[in-house]
């Protein structure tokens, strides 16, 4: 067992900071930050575009779909060193996997370079009002009728259904099969005639999460589909066969380092501010019990990134991966929840002043941050659910 | 016009469904202020808010009968 990096690898992320030093300068990061919560702008797809002329998307994707045929722990240093900056280099959630592993060849050609591009980007629509945990439950029907299928139902927080280009939703195709069994996935252009998007707002809207805040968007949406006609090619993987292709591209997804990314921003950016920061000619690091805490939240994320790339390693030898995704999806939000609230202790009153109050830290990065930190909890697989997972895939345990 | 099944407001289907914008790949967006619906056994309901709804759908037995579709 090895623990280090190789030496092409601290290459890699040398490369990769040198990248940043040269291209992501202050201006682009203002862009890629105000653009969040509305996709991307313009600055952001030229930055993505150099990023991808170096090979450094979609790394661990086939050559024959735009990838490198490479290893998803170089992915992963690339990923880490732009999360620094707070630029994402993902591929839109557990799409592309999920296409990679249960596709048809037109669909693997059409996507997976256009995902790796920017061009596509996918709303997820699996959670319904009244199924997100027991997501099973959904009641959002296709029926066939001829070439196609009509859709019918709605999902709600469809986070990026108001600039995403496609949706990648759960449908039931069989009404009368139990029901893990009669639901498929479907990949349709978000044009669609019959597709409608509903603003709901956020606790990060009002006032606006300042730039530098990793938890939460202020807008998602609720998406309805009435008698939305798709041609039967938009079927991912065979008809019934859904949750499976779902939950194995939700599975995939975990493996990536989006959980654990999210944390070291805020890490790091406490750290900095308790180091550059002077109280009465005092800096807060000097302070034993602000010290402490700082410590144990770094300790806390090591596990967070031991676990990551102990699941990477598994993918990269070809092993058998059931409930490690799970055990991060639980860590890793949970950590993030810790670290808000050690955080707002650290900082005291300051620390639940929001953005635009007189005396907000940072403008009030930390206190959205709190905020928002409960939601990662709760979405692509609540906490709880997660830990039945690793109960019963990873101890052996019957289902409760 | 629809009845919201639990509070009994009058909602207006064509005002919920009017397209009031766009989203950035062209996808219709409504005016959340309209009210919401809920797509049930087949069935489209309307709601005056997320508020109706949560409680239709913790018990929508008791309120189908009510509302109109």
């Amino acid at each position: 067992m090895d623990f280090a990096f190789t030496p092409e690898q601290e290459q890699l992320r040398q490369e990769v900071r040198d990248f940043i030093a040269e291209n992501v300068t202050d201006s682009v990061r203002a862009e890629v930050e105000d653009a969040m919560d509305e996709g991307h702008g313009e600055e952001y797809m030229k930055l993505r575009a150099k990023i991808a002329e170096r090979g450094w998307i979609g790394i661990s994707f086939p050559k024959e779909y735009g990838g490198q045929d490479g290893s998803r722990i170089d992915q992963y240093i690339v990923e880490e060193e732009l999360a620094r900056v707070g630029v994402n280099v993902g591929l839109s959630g557990s799409g592309g996997p999920a296409i990679l592993a249960a596709g048809t060849e037109e669909q693997k050609q059409y996507f997976i370079p256009r995902l790796i591009r920017g061009e596509v980007t996918f709303a997820l629509g699996f959670t319904e009002p009244q199924a997100g945990a027991d997501l099973a439950g959904l009641q959002t029907r296709a029926v066939r009728d001829g070439d196609d299928y009509i859709i019918n139902g709605q999902k709600m927080y469809t986070s990026s259904a108001h600039y995403a280009t496609h949706i990648y939703m759960m449908a039931r195709t069989d009404p009368d099969a139990p029901k893990h069994k009669g639901i498929s996935i479907f990949l349709f252009p978000m044009d669609t005639p019959g597709v409608t998007v509903r603003p709901l707002w956020t606790i990060q809207n009002d006032p606006p999460a300042p730039m530098g805040t990793t938890y939460g968007m202020g807008r998602t949406n609720e998406t309805f589909f009435e008698d939305v006609r798709v041609p039967a090619s938009s079927m991912l993987g065979e008809e019934n066969m859904g949750w499976y292709v779902g939950a194995m591209g939700l599975n995939l997804d975990r493996v990536g380092a989006s959980r654990y990314l999210i944390s070291v921003r805020r890490d790091e950016d406490i750290v900095n501010w308790v180091k550059e920061n002077e109280f009465d000619g005092h800096s807060p690091s000097e302070d034993p019990e602000v010290r402490d805490r700082i410590a144990e939240m770094w300790i806390e994320a090591q596990v967070c990134r031991l676990m990551t790339l102990r699941s990477m390693s598994i993918v990269e030898h070809g092993g058998n991966f059931t409930y490690e995704g799970s055990a991060e999806k639980v860590w890793a939000p949970e950590h993030g929840v810790r670290t808000t609230e050690g955080i707002s202790q650290i900082l005291g009153p300051y620390a639940q002043l929001l953005n635009g109050s007189i005396g907000a830290v940072e403008d009030g990065v930390f206190a959205h941050n709190l905020m928002g930190s409960f939601q990662s909890g709760i979405n692509h697989g609540s906490v709880q659910v997660m830990r039945d997972q690793v109960a019963r895939r990873g101890l052996g345990m019957p289902r409760g | 016009m629809a009845k919201d099944p639990v509070c009994g407001k009058d909602i207006d289907e064509e005002e919920a469904r009017q397209q009031t914008g766009q989203t950035r790949f062209g996808a219709a967006e409504v005016d959340p202020q309209k009210g919401t619906r809920r797509f049930h056994n087949g069935t489209w309901f309307y709601f005056c808010g997320l508020e109706c709804r949560s409680k239709f759908m913790a018990s929508p037995d008791s309120f189908i009968g009510a509302g109109s579709s």
